[in-house]
């Protein structure tokens, strides 16, 4: 395996993160997809981030490479974030096959960040095997997360009732595996049980992935064992089943739909700042200055 | 008042003391002022440090020290950035730092000292001066 040149991807994740659109476009490379992509979703505390170091602590035990990218959400008022996801894997930091890249989610709203698709076309580019993603974990964060990713972990805990409800509504059954974590808190197999029968009754005539649920506990070594097989089980699953060319189309779509939300956010931020302006005249202007090209 | 924005700042405890409450008062008037802070608990040795501002490619690294050996830390630190081909990685302390000691560290190269007498204020804007001085002007 390649060694890992840890100051060159550092720094080309910066120039990536904090790239225009314009810079995006022009500086991107059709890098085939590379690494395999594990997404890890659920609400703030849910404890993504506990997961993940355990997570991964047994992914590197079995040889890989693995990159984990963090996201945490940006303060819409003064753009400030804490990054304080890595510190939950601290116990694996040490491991020179593993790379944590912590990223503010600026100004992304879908429970990603900014570029975040370019950050990780860039990770293709390193010799890496899996890259996880942890996402923020607020509003409907599976969609996107969804698009990038090979499989999808959605992590509840027993206080997620509310996310059992907007399951039945049909909001979030994009998961290929499903996690109770804290298992050692009151009320997870009750929430377990739930999920369980809310997949049963989602579950498409004749499909051949049904998502696993999982419980996993602060001090429970067979759940994370059970996390870590039902993820290489999907993973296999994915290898002769994946429609390469509908991954692609999915990621592509992504991208492109960042590259204009950014490019709003870009026009705005130039050609509206007077409010004396009538909102029509400004919005005539957007437009305008979509019609020219995004990246101008 | 964000003029640290877009700023990544690690904030870092290298040392055996078990104080971190500084290094937190200090991480989150830094992310008010608008940086993107990534804090890494406890005890901390310099080669941990180093490696995880060249990963996080941090626009600078703050030392919150406290436990007596800080010049030892600080040039430790300094060294093992180097090695990793950052030595161009600002390196700031915070916590107590004898006044006696201030210019050996100044003179090892770290571009600011902030004790806990500092206001908060100030210290931010010091570092806003440092890692912008296009935007302090
Ligand atoms: N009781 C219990 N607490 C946990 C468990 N996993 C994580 N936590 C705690 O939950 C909190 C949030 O964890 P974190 O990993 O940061 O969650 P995230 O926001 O989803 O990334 C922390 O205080 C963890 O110590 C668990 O299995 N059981
Ligand atoms: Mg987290």
């Amino acid at each position: 395996m390649r060694p890992l040149d840890r100051r060159a991807l550092g720094r080309a994740l910066s120039r990536i993160a904090n790239a225009s659109v314009a810079e995006s476009l022009a500086g991107m490379q059709g890098t085939s997809p590379n690494a395999y992509r594990i997404g890890m979703t659920g609400p703030p505390g849910a404890g993504k981030s506990t997961l993940i170091g355990r997570f991964a602590r047994r992914r590197l035990d079995g040889g890989a490479q693995v990159a984990v990218v963090a996201i945490d959400p940006s303060s819409p008022l003064t753009h400030g974030a804490i990054l304080g996801d890595r510190i939950r894997m601290d116990h694996i930091a040490d491991n020179l096959r593993l790379f944590i890249r912590s990223l503010a989610s600026r100004g992304a709203n879908d429970g990603l960040a900014d570029n975040i698709a370019d950050v990780l076309a860039t990770l293709d580019s390193y010799p890496f095997d899996e890259v996880i993603l942890e996402t923020v974990g607020v509003g409907q964060a599976e969609h996107a997360v969804r698009s990038l990713v090979d499989t999808l972990v959605l992590v509840l805990i027993p206080e997620s009732g509310d996310q059992i409800q907007a399951m039945k509504a049909g909001m979030l059954e994009m998961a290929d595996v499903y996690v109770i974590n804290k298992a050692d808190l009151p009320g997870a197999d009750k929430i377990a049980r739930e999920i369980r029968a809310v997949l049963k009754l989602k579950q498409r005539v004749g499909a051949s992935w049904a998502p696993p649920v999982i419980m996993t506990g602060a001090a429970d070594a067979n759940g994370i064992a059970a996390l870590d097989e039902a993820v290489s089980r999907h993973q296999a699953y994915l290898r002769n089943s994946t429609n390469t060319e509908e991954v692609q189309r999915r990621r592509l779509e992504y991208h492109l739909k960042s590259l204009m939300i950014r490019s709003v956010a870009e026009i705005l931020a130039r050609e509206t700042n007077s409010t004396a302006e009538s909102l029509h005249a400004a919005y005539a202007r957007v437009v305008e200055s979509l019609r020219k090209g995004i990246g101008r | 008042m964000s003029n640290l924005k877009g700023k990544r700042i690690m904030i870092a405890k290298p040392g055996l003391d078990g104080h971190d409450i500084g290094a937190k008062i200090i991480a989150l008037a830094l992310r008010d002022a608008g940086a993107e802070v990534i804090y890494t608990g406890l005890r901390k040795t310099p080669g941990f440090i180093a490696r995880v501002a060249v990963d996080e490619d941090v626009d600078a690294v703050g030392l919150s020290l406290l436990s007596g050996s800080h010049k030892e830390l600080v040039a430790e630190t300094m060294r093992e950035l180097k090695a990793l081909d950052a030595g161009d990685i600002p390196v700031f302390v915070g916590g107590t730092i004898p006044v006696e000691d201030r210019a050996t560290l100044i003179e090892a190269g770290v571009v600011g000292i902030f004790t806990a007498e500092m206001r908060l204020d100030d210290v931010v804007a010091e570092l806003a001066r440092r890692l912008s001085p296009e935007q302090a002007a």
